[in-house]
């Protein structure tokens, strides 16, 4: 049975579900990202979990226990929040000892943990400081340790990384996620960042207007979007109207242009409108490989994005983005060429029928 | 960023190049906060200076501590001590009183009109000092006031039973009536800069309501607490028209003692009332020095 | 089991801290209208065996006291536009120009938190009675002196307000669009900097008002005709036209710091002393 257990999880505020019918097993040690925009309900999720919200509907079971209605003083999950939280009358070891002080932990033992945590999150040279006397990511860390020090059944962290500088923010996390593997603990990590959620998780749980949209690896979430909206958000992607011509084959047409694609055509016919969507990177120039996909276009217009190059092309009349590895050999075509482009079978996503 | 005007101006002139002309004195802004320098110098600095001067002059006209030295003597001691007295009083009373209303209408939890309301009617009430306010408080606890016949319909005579508007026990309860609203208008922010994420961890790492009280919020407090409690203090302790207007100006107090000091030598020496009202000035300015320090340490926690 | 029992602990704790909230409330409620209740109903009984308004009617005849308000009127009103006439272009310059000053200007405008009315109008009689500084000659020209230590005493209030709104609009980039446009100083002063700080000097000014229309220890002892004074003399020797009068004071009071809740929305900023 899973360690962590949210069944058909409903939170109204008002007339309005902030979350709506949500089911979640989570295993023992797992690291699970909740990934969606702003106000699709990760942190009320979250904070139901931490016992800070009450579900209107639903149960969580936490090792077998129910524990919906707990406090969340009695839960033991350590909690991170967006903003650190640190408590700034006390200094980086008063923090970390706090969750210890008001278990009646022995003042010995105490001590020991808290240096033990400290190590963990390298912040040795700072015991002595108040929080208003660190950077962003050290309070975070100290955060961490003061979460870490209770040994909590679960980690709880709520965009622990959008404050802070771009730089921090992927060492930070690479951080995290090592001292995860390392102690075993199961996390739930709440983040709008599709990059952060995608590098750091074992699975992802995609939500959109309090519904979970998609539960998967991040292999799987990248790669078969399940969804018309997991597909979008979750890195970029080109989408167009195309018409099924033969389902058996997995040949589609868009714009006269046509296409084959490894997606299921399971009740599809001739005739039938779909949507289909290819990534940019899964494009290459055909004279260089060649797939299964081998069409005509237009180059339109050429960006340079750092180590990608993103080339606008058109096919049909559709616009299409390309993106390849930037590298000194590369040689791009002129704007205006016509050019021929490659993709294979399976970079062809259909996301069901197509509106209008 | 306050200093970056005079670089710009330094650059752009090399930018320009040629002649390289001297940094230019601009006596446009000096001659824009003069007229406010000679104002401060003629209305509040000029009149602070000459008491402290004349304070430090003996009967014979030299420089001398003598009237300072007399600050100890009866009459002033008594004075200072009623003042210090009901300033303490009023303070910490009404420190408290008015955390515990500022606590009610923030975090307390009445709804969110009850807290508009409190702020406006306490800028109203920390202003409604002076005569009106002492009249107000003659026609409730003087010898015919309201309250004062109503506790006589329940067969308590105040004024038998030693209560007196115009004693201690009296002007601390008119004194409350503007020191506990400047303290609900100085504390709220305060009570506002308490994050909810604190409890949040707090309860999140195992402890109770009390001990996140216990270990945060009152110690985080504990600075604009004080601090506040100090500026009632320096708000009471220079109060002298709504004690005037209650007792007429005969009441043991130092604003009163150098208001008859004004009108007429009560003292019997001149010399000694300036160093009495030099006496004050030192002390508003010591709890106003305070009170800064401690504000400024709760700000840098409340950020 | 004990599940339950905890989260309906949480639950009573924090009704529990409901109720302590409404007997708060409501016993402060009680402190503070209780004495203006009081004064209205004992307003109200001038005439005997019936309840009217003969105290309002009785203080409003009174010969002494429209010549004492619209006196307090005008003092406040020269004050405020004394005061932001030194402030605002002071608290202008500091911002942009002088920087180096904000301490000592910031200290300047405390010092009537530091300096008591009492003593400081004891320094002002000893400092203008006689020559060569004799300013308290005559009735009008102490009047001038008390206009200009009203408009001292508004310093911490304006001065802060101002300060406030000049860091709202952030008036370097104001003054450097306007500078590249041609403006100079003066057009920019009133042309550009006035019309933003609309809110900023409006709620200083009633601030001011609020505090300077009643005031008694600095009119008392340079013998001005003011309301204080006047306020004073009645208390002492009328029965019913206080009562009437500290009402209509508290009216006063609160329209005007009414008026800055309405025309500051959200602004923050006013504290208040000088008692
Ligand atoms: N206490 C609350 N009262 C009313 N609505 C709320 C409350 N908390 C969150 N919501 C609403 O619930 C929705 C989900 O919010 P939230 O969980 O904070 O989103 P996220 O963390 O994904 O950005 C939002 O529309 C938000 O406005
Ligand atoms: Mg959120």
């Amino acid at each position: 049975m899973a360690y962590l257990i949210l069944s058909n999880i409903s939170k109204q505020f008002g007339d309005t579900y902030a979350v709506r019918d949500f089911n979640l097993e989570v295993q023992k040690g797992e690291f699970v990202s909740f990934l969606g925009p702003s106000g699709c309900g990760k942190t009320t999720t979250l904070r139901m979990v931490a016992g800070f919200e009450s579900p209107t509907n639903g149960t969580i079971t936490l090792d077998g226990v129910d524990i919906t209605d707990k406090a969340p003083n009695q839960r033991n999950m350590g909690m991170i929040f967006q903003s650190y939280a640190l408590f700034p009358n006390m200094t980086v070891t008063q923090n970390i000892a706090f969750g210890l002080r008001v278990r009646n932990m022995s003042k010995a033992d105490v001590k020991e943990r808290v240096r033990e945590m400290v190590s963990l999150v390298n912040l040795e040279k700072h015991v002595d400081k108040y929080p208003f006397q660190l950077s962003g990511g050290q309070q975070q860390r100290v955060a961490l340790a003061r979460a870490l020090a209770i040994r909590p059944g679960v980690l709880l962290l709520d965009e622990p990384l959008s404050a802070l500088d771009a730089k921090i923010r992927v060492s930070l996390r690479a951080q995290i996620r090592e001292i995860q593997k390392k102690l075993g603990i199961t996390a739930i990590f709440v983040t709008h960042d599709q990059e952060e959620a995608l590098s750091i998780s074992d699975r992802i749980v995609v939500m959109y207007e309090g519904n979970v949209e998609q539960v998967g690896t991040p292999f799987d979430i990248y790669n078969f979007p399940k969804t018309h909206f997991v597909a979008t958000f979750v890195g970029s992607l080109n989408t167009a109207a195309a018409e099924v011509l033969d389902p058996a084959k997995g040949l589609l047409r868009m714009d006269g242009v046509q296409f084959f694609t490894a997606a299921k055509m399971d009740g599809l016919t001739k005739g039938d409108k779909v949507r289909i969507a290819i990534r940019p990177e899964r494009f290459s120039f055909a004279s260089e490989v060649k797939k299964a996909n081998i069409v005509d276009c237009v180059i339109e217009n050429i960006t340079f994005l750092g180590s990608v190059v993103r080339v606008h092309i058109l096919i049909g009349n559709s616009k299409f983005t390309m993106d390849t590895f930037n590298y000194p050999s590369l040689e791009l075509p002129k704007i205006g060429a016509r050019e021929q482009v490659t993709c294979s079978k399976e970079a062809v996503l259909i996301l069901g029928a197509a509106e209008g | 960023m306050n200093s970056s005007i005079g670089t710009d101006t330094r650059s752009n002139n090399k930018i320009v190049g040629g002649a390289r002309r001297p940094s230019r004195f601009q006596i446009g802004p000096w001659l824009g906060v003069l007229p406010f320098f000679i104002f401060s110098a003629m209305f509040l600095i000029g009149p602070t200076l000459i008491l402290g001067y004349r304070s430090l002059e003996g009967t014979d006209g030299a420089l001398t501590l003598d009237n300072y030295r007399q600050l100890t003597s009866e009459s002033v001691l008594s004075a200072y001590g009623m003042s210090i007295r009901i300033s303490l009083t009023t303070a910490i009373l009404g420190g408290l009183i008015g955390f515990l209303i500022a606590w009610a209408v923030s975090i307390g939890g009445l709804p969110r009109p009850f807290r508009s309301l409190t702020t406006t009617f306490s800028g109203v009430a920390s202003n409604f000092a002076g005569v009106p306010l002492a009249a107000a408080y003659i026609f409730t606890l003087g010898r015919v006031g309201v309250v004062t016949a109503l506790f006589k319909l329940l067969g308590v005579d105040l004024y038998r039973s030693g209560f007196s508007l115009y004693s201690f026990l009296g002007l601390t309860l008119v004194y409350l009536y503007f020191q506990i609203p400047l303290m609900v208008l100085v504390i709220l922010p305060a009570l506002d800069g308490l994050k909810r994420e604190w409890r949040e961890a707090a309860e999140n790492l195992g402890a109770t309501p009390n001990q996140y009280w216990r270990d945060i919020a009152f110690p985080v407090l504990t600075p604009s607490i004080l601090g506040t409690m100090i500026l009632l203090f320096g708000n009471a302790f220079g109060a002298h028209a709504t004690a005037y207007a209650l007792t007429g100006g005969l009441f043991n107090l130092a604003t009163l003692l150098i208001g008859q000091q004004i009108s007429g030598d009560v003292l019997h020496n001149p010399g000694l009332g300036y160093a009495v009202a030099m006496g004050m000035v030192v002390i508003m300015a010591l709890s106003i020095l305070v009170y800064s320090i401690l504000q400024r340490r709760s700000e840098r926690w409340l950020r | 089991m004990t599940t339950s029992v905890a989260s309906v602990q949480v639950k009573t704790s924090a009704r529990k801290q409901k109720l302590w909230a409404w007997v708060v409330f409501v016993v402060g409620a009680l402190y503070f209208l209780l004495p203006l209740a009081a004064t209205f109903y004992w307003s109200l009984r001038a005439e005997k065996d019936k309840l009217g308004f003969e105290a309002y009617r009785r203080l409003f005849a009174d010969v002494n006291f429209l010549p004492a308000f619209s006196e307090s009127i005008v003092n406040a009103l020269a004050a405020i536009l004394l005061s932001l006439l030194l402030i605002v272009p002071t608290a202008y310059w500091v911002t942009l120009r002088l920087p180096k000053l904000r301490p000592v200007v910031e200290f300047i405008t405390l010092l009537p938190f530091v300096i008591p009315a009492v003593v400081l109008v004891f320094g002002l009689i000893r400092l203008y009675s006689r020559p060569p500084l004799l300013l308290t000659a005559t009735y009008d020209s102490s009047r001038v002196v008390l206009i200009c230590v009203y408009a001292a005493l508004s310093f911490p209030y304006v001065f802060r307000s101002v300060d406030n709104g000049l860091r709202a609009m952030d008036v370097r980039a104001l003054t450097e669009a306007a500078q590249s446009l041609g403006a100079n100083w003066f057009t920019i002063l009133f042309r550009v900097i006035f019309p933003n700080l609309r809110v900023a000097l409006l709620s200083g000014a009633l601030l001011t008002f609020a505090i300077v229309i009643g005031e008694l220890t600095i009119a008392l002892f340079m013998a001005q005709h003011t309301l204080g004074p006047y306020m004073a003399n009645l208390t002492r020797s009328k029965v019913y036209e206080p009562s009437a009068m500290a009402i209509v004071a508290f009216a006063l009071t609160w329209m005007a710091l009414g008026l800055i809740q309405l025309v500051g929305r959200g602004q923050q900023g006013q504290i208040t002393g000088g008692h």
